[in-house]
């Protein structure tokens, strides 16, 4: 029976990756592996640490790596609270700039790597219906980039040059609505999300579907797919592959 | 079967993460190059030229027969000889009275075709010419500075046959203001209100801080053998209303005035041998007229007219804002020689370009090197008639040479 659930859980993963437009195929793919370990300091108190790293360009091209502190708190037993730190070490990508003709070139400022600090903090509700939770999770995420002197090349001049990044820090706030199945006899748990980043205006858009799997309620592993849809911006819709890994003790 | 699918998950992230080390940026590396390239060397340059002398047509029905010195009998002479704050003149021609205020000196021509041969210095003097009678000046190892306006004036309209003696060195310099007669045009350092044709195998150095160089409201020839060095941080260095022809020499112009053309002819320009080098520095002149904004920007060489270039060897460069190597408003036509025009001013107010040409291009000889910093190496409003034949067609954002 529980071979079966698997069978059809993994039947419905390929259905889904199928039904993406082609279109949507066309654009970037990446990966994101996570590693985290984690310790409940009692029924309500939990912290943890997690590293990730992230790629692009048909998982070409490093993207990420990032690695914080987080810790939560149930309120209630639907409310849960967490804070968390990242630093991010970040491969933003190049830009290239046209004069008003649209033709010929301006500037082109070649990828580099950056910091950036990111805190977060978080409520999630979660409801259960029969065996689907439902949980709505709204973060507000706070990113600050500090200033930092990279290349670009001036295409009027001729010349490379010093440009300055200056530093800025940004408010977001990303809205989550999951669903996840307990399905009984089954160490596999499908989920599936979405989640919208939005600032002034909607930023980008999430579809998550995957699995969770426990083994001994000390590993945990999932993956995932992640399509992203930007809704502003330079950085194109992009297929992501997840996998993640949660140590607890 | 679990350990197995566990395992692999790890080693499929773990492959990915590690083939992840490629750049995702666009191969900009040959782009760049082609950006980075720098300009050929434009300078003033007053090394000798080897040329041959002109042949003087001797066909008194060419329209050129005039411009030939060589084609006139100077019988009569008159020397000026300029001393500090005095000027001598030795030689009486009747019909020619010469009237000296210092070092200031005016001549009424109302005889035939007379030579007058000047030499000496002052810083405070100045030679004008009235009649409408074709003359030939020798300058013959003279400098004079006018604090008060041109330092040569002829306000005939006949020719003025302008010859540097052989060997000779000789400045005229203008001063910053101009004291003006009434009814009478002062518009450069060396002006003429007649064509202007220099010849002899002297150097003659124009320095203009006031108004232009050298101008001519008629037409300017320069001839194989003399060098000619205009300095100007006024208004534009050679100047000429009704055409500008070189048919040899050397000639070295640098322009600093907001504007300035280093080369400005307002008729038909030919270029047939000689070096000309031609700079500007000056950036964009902006003036309102009545609530209209006009936007001068600087050119080594501007003209208004059809450019013909059949020899010789035309540099020319600019630095400032906007400004244009060769400016030409009507068509160019090139048969040969060769043209370095280069631009590498700043493209704030107007774009800088090396050549400029409103009308058609057409080049079927020579050598022709454009670059532009920051804009287009060429731009032709008309039609650009390249001639098959080239050795080298190489264009670039920022360069282009044809050569055959």
């Amino acid at each position: 029976m529980a071979r079966s659930k698997r069978k059809h859980l993994a039947a419905l993963l390929l259905i889904c990756i199928a039904l993406i437009p082609t279109s949507l195929r066309a654009d970037d793919a990446g990966l994101v592996v996570s590693a985290e370990a984690s310790h409940k300091f009692s029924k309500r108190l939990t912290a943890g640490f997690e590293t990730e790293f992230r790629s692009r360009n048909n998982f070409r091209t490093a993207e990420r790596v990032s690695l914080g502190p987080s810790i939560s708190y149930k309120v209630l037993p639907w409310l849960k609270a967490s804070v968390s730190y990242n630093m991010l070490i970040e491969n933003n990508r190049e830009d290239l700039s046209y004069q008003d003709d649209g033709v010929s070139y301006n500037n082109w400022r070649p990828s580099y790597w950056g910091l950036r600090h990111r805190f977060n903090v978080a409520l999630t509700a979660s409801y259960k219906i029969q065996r689907v939770e439902v949980s709505l999770r709204e973060r507000w995420q706070y990113t600050y980039r500090p200033s930092k002197t990279i290349d670009n090349f001036d295409f009027d001049e001729g010349v490379w040059e010093d440009h300055e990044v200056r530093g800025k820090g940004k408010n977001v706030l990303r809205s989550r609505l999951q669903l996840e199945w307990d399905i009984p006899k089954c160490k596999f748990d499908p989920y599936a999300s979405v989640e919208f980043h939005t600032t002034r205006e909607l930023e980008k858009t999430r579809f998550i579907v995957g699995v969770n799997h426990s083994i001994k309620k000390k590993h945990d592993f999932k993956l995932y797919y992640r399509y992203q849809l930007t809704g502003s911006g330079d950085d194109p819709n992009i297929h992501m592959l997840g996998m993640g890994y949660t140590y607890k003790f | 079967m679990k350990k197995i699918l566990r395992y692999s998950l790890l080693l499929t992230a773990f492959t990915l993460v590690m083939t992840s080390c490629e750049k995702d940026d666009t191969d900009m590396a040959d782009i760049i190059a082609q950006y980075q390239i720098e300009p050929v060397s434009i300078e003033l340059d007053n090394s000798q030229l080897n040329e041959t002398a002109d042949v003087p047509v001797t066909d008194e029905n060419d329209s050129t027969y005039n411009d030939y010195v060589e084609n006139t009998t100077w019988s009569k002479v008159i020397n000026i000889y300029f001393q500090g704050g005095t000027a001598e003149v030795n030689g009486s021609v009747p019909g020619v009275m010469v009237q000296t205020s210092g070092a200031h000196v005016t001549v009424i021509n109302m005889s035939g075709p007379v030579k007058f041969v000047v030499n000496g210095a002052t810083t405070d003097g100045s030679l004008k010419f009235y009649g409408d009678k074709r003359f030939q000046l020798m300058l013959n190892e003279v400098s004079i500075a006018n604090p008060g306006g041109a330092a040569i004036n002829n306000q005939g309209s006949k020719s003025m046959y302008v010859v540097v003696a052989d060997g000779t060195v000789n400045n005229l310099q203008d001063g910053s203001e101009y004291t003006m007669v009434d009814e009478e045009d002062q518009k450069a350092a060396l002006f003429s209100e007649g064509q202007i044709i220099f010849s002899g195998k002297g150097v003659l150095s124009v320095t203009a801080v006031g108004r232009g160089g050298i101008r001519s409201d008629d037409y300017i020839r320069v001839r194989p053998g003399v060098k000619i060095n205009v300095n100007s941080s006024a208004l534009d260095g050679l100047r000429a209303n009704d055409g500008i022809i070189i048919d040899g020499g050397v000639i070295n112009i640098e322009v600093t005035g907001a504007g300035a053309k280093g080369v400005r002819s307002g008729g038909a320009m030919a270029v047939n041998g000689g070096r000309l080098v031609a700079i500007g520095h000056g950036d964009n002149r902006i003036t309102t007229t009545d609530g209209v904004v006009d936007t001068a920007t600087c050119a080594a060489c501007y003209c208004d007219s059809l450019l013909t270039v059949n020899g010789g060897d035309m540099r020319l460069k600019t630095t400032g804002d906007g400004g244009k190597g060769l400016n030409a408003k009507q068509d160019v036509v090139f048969k040969g020689g060769s043209l370095q025009a280069v631009a590498i001013g700043a493209k704030k107010v107007k774009k800088p370009k090396g050549v400029k040409i409103d009308g058609n291009f057409s080049i079927n000889g020579g050598y022709f090197y454009t670059y532009s910093r920051r804009s287009d190496p060429l731009d032709v409003s008309g039609v650009l008639n390249v001639a098959s034949g080239y050795k080298t067609y190489d264009s670039s954002p920022k360069v282009l040479t044809i050569a055959y």
